[in-house]
């Protein structure tokens, strides 16, 4: 799988049942142009399957094992460039629309002017444990869209924090304002 | 203060494997190459009892292969499965690491 | 090639494919059968081979080809936790083999193609185009991945040795 740039991750993690698996179709023209793709789609049976692979006896992917168990899709696109100007906003627009309906909102955004990163959580609310992650990670040469929908309890999510998933300190979802999309150009 | 760069190349020097490690490699390659078997092998082979050849073979295809299907299949997805929750952790860590640099949280709740 | 010669390719060379290996994988079993992978596909392509230079060009292409697609066969899990290293008692640098083990291990747990341009740049001591070259990137992509790297590895080191300059 090649990785692609700059590719905002949004996760999406749902409560209280299926979170809203966001429509990413509009990504797969920029796999041309990128350097680097990585494309994972697993939902349903092949996501089952793929649970069932992952080994009780290694202790990393046994958590991973409990964690997707009351998952029901992960989709993660992440695209390299090699150059800058390869893709632009308009290209995650349709994404940022999506992330900006009822039920969702932004719990952290983060811009790096040094590196020009811009990171942004969003999870979706509306039950008493939190619903779908979406994480969007932009770089001018990389960009990176994630998309995990089911149920996840929080504290489980960061308790992998030693597999590379860190530990957020983030209150359990409080009623939140939607997204402002404003606040990510 | 330490140089990063300098503690770096002093992890990363180069080490020796195994004294033996030479002659591993030479055994490996003065393994015989298995025997082709001759015309003479090949004509029994076919020769055999053709019932008992045919469902062997079926039994294969219709077991094996469907479970070593499945098996890559899953192998592959679990793969896949891993590198989707790396890169999910990988973004969500760098995130929280800004968020603890900066000592701000940039969005609303 | 007559195998005494080729024995004397491998005795000069098998430290550095040996190391990338280990560096990389971080499992010295794993590494010396990496490395033995390595030596018995040049056996087989000594053909190509033009040169001196040419030769430690194609090990360290191929080594670092096999070390990526192992892990990616394997699904190598990085590990991001610093637990297995020691907390100091006070900010105050670690004893070098301490530091020298909590970044190899540190380089280690690095996303592969990061990892495997650490190893290029501080153990080879490649510049950012031969680095290129052998792993087939663009030059600027190595730079941008290499002081990512740094950065991270910086911090993380930060966390357990003190502060750390470059």
């Amino acid at each position: 799988m090649k990785i692609l740039g700059g590719l905002a991750l949004f996760v999406l993690i749902g409560t209280a049942g299926y979170g809203q698996v966001l429509d990413l179709k509009g990504l797969e023209k920029l796999a041309a142009k990128a350097s680097d793709v990585t494309d994972v789609t697993l939902d349903g049976s092949l996501l089952r399957l793929a649970a069932k692979f992952l080994s009780a006896d290694d202790p990393d992917q046994a958590k991973v094992k409990k964690l997707v168990a009351e998952l029901k899709g992960v989709y993660v696109k992440t695209y390299e460039f090699a150059h800058e100007g390869e893709y632009s906003e308009s290209d995650i627009a349709s994404i940022r629309s999506q992330l900006g309906a009822p039920g969702w909102s932004r719990i952290v955004g983060v811009k790096s002017k040094k590196d020009r990163d811009n990171t942004e959580i969003y999870l979706k609310t509306g039950g008493a444990e939190p619903g779908g992650l979406a994480i969007v990670c932009t770089n001018p040469k990389e960009l990176v869209v994630v998309n995990i929908v089911g149920k996840i309890d929080l504290d489980e999510l960061s308790e992998l924090g030693d597999l590379g998933v860190p530990k957020i300190d983030i209150e359990k979802a409080k009623p939140a304002k939607p997204a402002d999309k404003k606040d990510n150009d | 203060m330490s140089n990063l760069e300098d503690d770096l190349r002093i992890a990363l020097r180069r080490e020796e494997p195994a004294a033996d490690f030479t002659e591993r490699v030479l055994a490996r390659l003065n393994q015989p190459a298995p025997a082709e078997p001759t015309w003479l092998e090949r004509l029994a082979v076919l020769m055999r009892p053709p019932r008992l050849q045919w469902v062997a073979v079926a039994m294969i295809v219709s077991v094996v292969i469907p479970a070593a299907t499945v098996e890559y299949r899953g192998e592959r997805a679990k793969q896949q499965l891993l590198v989707a929750m790396r890169v999910t952790g990988t973004k969500l860590h760098q995130a929280q690491r800004k968020v603890v640099e900066t000592g701000r949280m940039g969005t609303r709740l | 090639m007559a195998l005494p010669a080729f024995a004397d390719i491998v005795r000069e060379h098998q430290g550095m494919v040996f190391s990338l290996a280990w560096h990389y994988l971080h499992d010295r079993a794993l590494a010396e059968e990496m490395a033995q992978e390595v030596f018995l596909e040049l056996y087989r392509h000594l053909g190509s081979i033009q040169s001196p230079e040419h030769l430690v060009f194609w090990l360290r292409k191929v080594a670092s080809r096999k070390c990526i697609d192992q892990t990616r066969r394997r699904a190598f899990w990085p590990k991001f936790g610093l637990d297995d290293i020691p907390e100091p008692s006070a900010k105050t640098r670690q004893a070098d083999p301490m530091l020298s083990g909590a970044l190899a291990k540190l380089v280690a747990s690095l996303p592969e193609k990061a990892r495997m341009l650490v190893i290029l740049r501080y153990q080879e001591d490649l510049d950012p185009s031969d680095i290129a070259q052998v792993l087939d990137m663009p030059v600027g992509t190595v730079k941008s991945h290499l002081q990512r790297a740094l950065g991270v590895l910086r911090s993380k080191l930060a966390r357990t040795v003190g502060e750390i300059a470059l």
